[in-house]
């Protein structure tokens, strides 16, 4: 069952129809790393592609993360096939979790595909890319973090897809920027200090280190990072499958 | 086996089911009653979408909320129409057959065996978004019986069915009856309920108004006047001839001046006398219809009564 429950999410979540928006973006990923090197040629690779990383790919994990973890129950609730799966005799936190997890699988294969076509326009080939490494367990930790904070917004919020993507790109933009310790409260921060990048953006124009992320010096280190991550991503999850056990899912413009 | 206790569900200000207590036997029984009645949410309580604000409702007792134990007893075809669209029938029947807890090939034989049970085998591979709506129905009661439920809920399962598909389905259900299955059909259609049980239980407005046999509530009715509307050319000579009948208790003639409509008891005895008023006098009627034979007149009847 458990098997069947996270194969099946995932052939859905794998749909080409579904995937091709989230590849046009990887191999656009991949052309602004052709032309950043045309746009900073002083700069190393590393340098190159930790840039068009933090702009482009780590961003997007963050947006696939919003679309794909809300169509574990939001798309159900608004298409109201939730019904269907509902009343099966299925524990309603094992159905979350596995279709959980399998969107979490999604988000990462999609955020990786991203890294290694980034790597392949930088440096050629994705081999040469010392920091891939880094930046798949990252992309892979955010993939968790990401989904489990989404989880909780759409089984708490209506609407969650609005206050997913204001959570990516508003408070996940700004908060590393911000004085002071509070870029602590942000998952970029952590995938930051976990990918371990150099930060040539700190040296670079404002707008470029605004987007980055990269206005204030990130003191956080991998080890700090990691088991925030993941405490944070285990404690989410299992308030959201307790929420979903417990509450109602039902399209509300159905009920009589 | 469905036992329903004091149970209340509201929406907010909105009262959806009010003080509802009732036992559902195995067999086939309606659930009757007009849209905003309350059924919808009465098959939502019993399945377990949604928790009652007050009073109980138990299956086999058990609580059916989030309940796995209950699922396995319990098939459900939603009157809503939406579907995974992308799916072919059989790879949606054969999805939830997987979610019931059958093994791979398991859900495949009984996907097969249900989809010719509901006359669907030879469309099976098509996709959903190009059935019709008769499809659809017949496709959502095979995921409803896919695991062999002891009981069965269906909403408004006839509509979109053709005369022909309408009765091929209610064969079924009484098979599904007859096999001690709990079979609850929701309808508001008062003729459909007719044809399919005689064991009913009415809602109106949230509440439960009558249980029981149909046929007996039917006859209280009939002891009331009921109205007939008889459109005529010549609503003169239609008066003259009808107005001495025992059971006519009042007569009126329409403003448009084709057609008069008269309050009646016994309307069966009213009918046969107009029939033969036709034949044998060659009464020029061209329709005739009874307002009051609907469920808006029965809800009147049980309500003002």
């Amino acid at each position: 069952m458990e098997g069947f429950l996270y194969f099946s999410s995932l052939k859905e979540f794998l749909r080409p129809g579904r995937l091709l928006p989230w590849i046009v973006l990887a191999f656009a990923a991949m052309a602004l790393g052709v032309a950043w090197k045309h746009l900073d040629p002083n700069a190393s690779q590393a340098e190159q592609y930790s840039n068009v990383a933090f702009i482009l790919v780590f961003r997007l994990l963050a947006l696939t993360s919003a679309v794909y973890t809300t169509a574990i129950v939001s798309q159900e609730v608004e298409q109201k096939t939730i019904v269907y799966l509902l009343t099966r005799p299925v524990p309603r936190w094992k159905l979350l979790v596995f279709r959980w997890l399998a969107s979490v699988t999604a988000v990462f294969i999609v955020g990786a595909i991203g890294a290694v076509l980034l790597s392949a326009g930088v440096y050629g080939s994705p081999s040469k890319n010392d920091l891939l490494t880094n930046d798949l367990w990252a992309l892979f930790l955010g993939a968790c973090a990401y989904g489990a904070l989404f989880l909780l917004v759409s089984l708490a919020f209506n609407r969650a897809m609005i206050i997913c993507l204001l959570f990516a790109f508003g408070w996940e933009t700004s908060v590393p920027n911000m004085p002071g310790e509070i870029y602590y409260a942000s998952i970029f921060s952590h995938l930051q200090s976990i990918a371990q990048h150099p930060s040539p953006a700190q040296s670079g124009p404002k707008a470029l280190q605004l987007i980055s992320g990269e206005m204030n010096a990130n003191a956080l280190s991998a080890k700090t990072s990691l088991p925030i991550l993941l405490i944070l991503t285990v404690v989410l999850v299992a308030i959201s499958a307790w929420w979903f056990t417990h509450f109602e899912y039902v399209p509300r413009e159905d009920a009589e | 086996m469905i036992t329903l206790t004091n149970a209340s569900r509201w929406y907010g200000q909105v009262i959806g089911l009010n003080d509802v207590t009732c036992e559902i036997q195995p067999g086939l029984t309606a659930l009757l009653g007009m849209n905003g009645a309350g059924k919808s949410t009465m098959l939502r309580l019993i399945t377990g979408q949604i928790r009652p604000t007050t009073g109980s409702v138990l299956i086999q007792g058990q609580e059916p909320f989030a309940n796995p134990e209950v699922y396995k007893h319990l098939g459900y075809c939603p009157e809503i129409d939406n579907f995974y669209e992308n799916m072919t029938g059989r790879q949606f029947v054969q999805y939830l057959a997987r979610l019931a807890g059958f093994s791979a090939t398991q859900a495949k034989a009984l996907t097969i065996e249900m989809l010719q049970r509901v006359g669907m085998a030879d469309r099976a591979d098509k996709r959903i978004k190009g059935y019709s709506k008769g499809m659809r129905q017949r496709i959502k009661l095979a995921q409803a019986m896919i695991h062999s439920p002891e009981i069965i809920l269906l909403d408004e399962p006839l509509n979109g069915l053709d005369p022909v598909g309408r009765r091929e389905y209610i064969d079924l259900l009484h098979d599904l009856a007859l096999e001690g299955k709990t079979i609850v059909v929701s309808s508001h259609i008062l003729y459909e309920v007719e044809s399919m049980t005689k064991s009913i239980l009415l809602l109106h407005r949230g509440r439960l108004l009558a249980t029981g046999d149909l046929r007996v509530i039917r006859g209280l009715i009939d002891k009331y006047p009921h109205r007939v509307r008889v459109e005529t050319d010549d609503p003169r000579r239609a008066a003259q001839l009808l107005s001495p009948l025992p059971n006519v208790v009042s007569l009126r003639f329409d403003p448009t001046g084709d057609a008069i409509e008269l309050e009646v008891r016994d309307p069966d005895a009213f009918y046969q006398a107009l029939g033969n008023f036709v034949l044998d006098e060659n009464l020029p009627v061209s329709a005739f219809s009874s307002p009051d034979n609907n469920l808006e007149s029965v809800f009147q009847y049980l309500v003002h009564s």
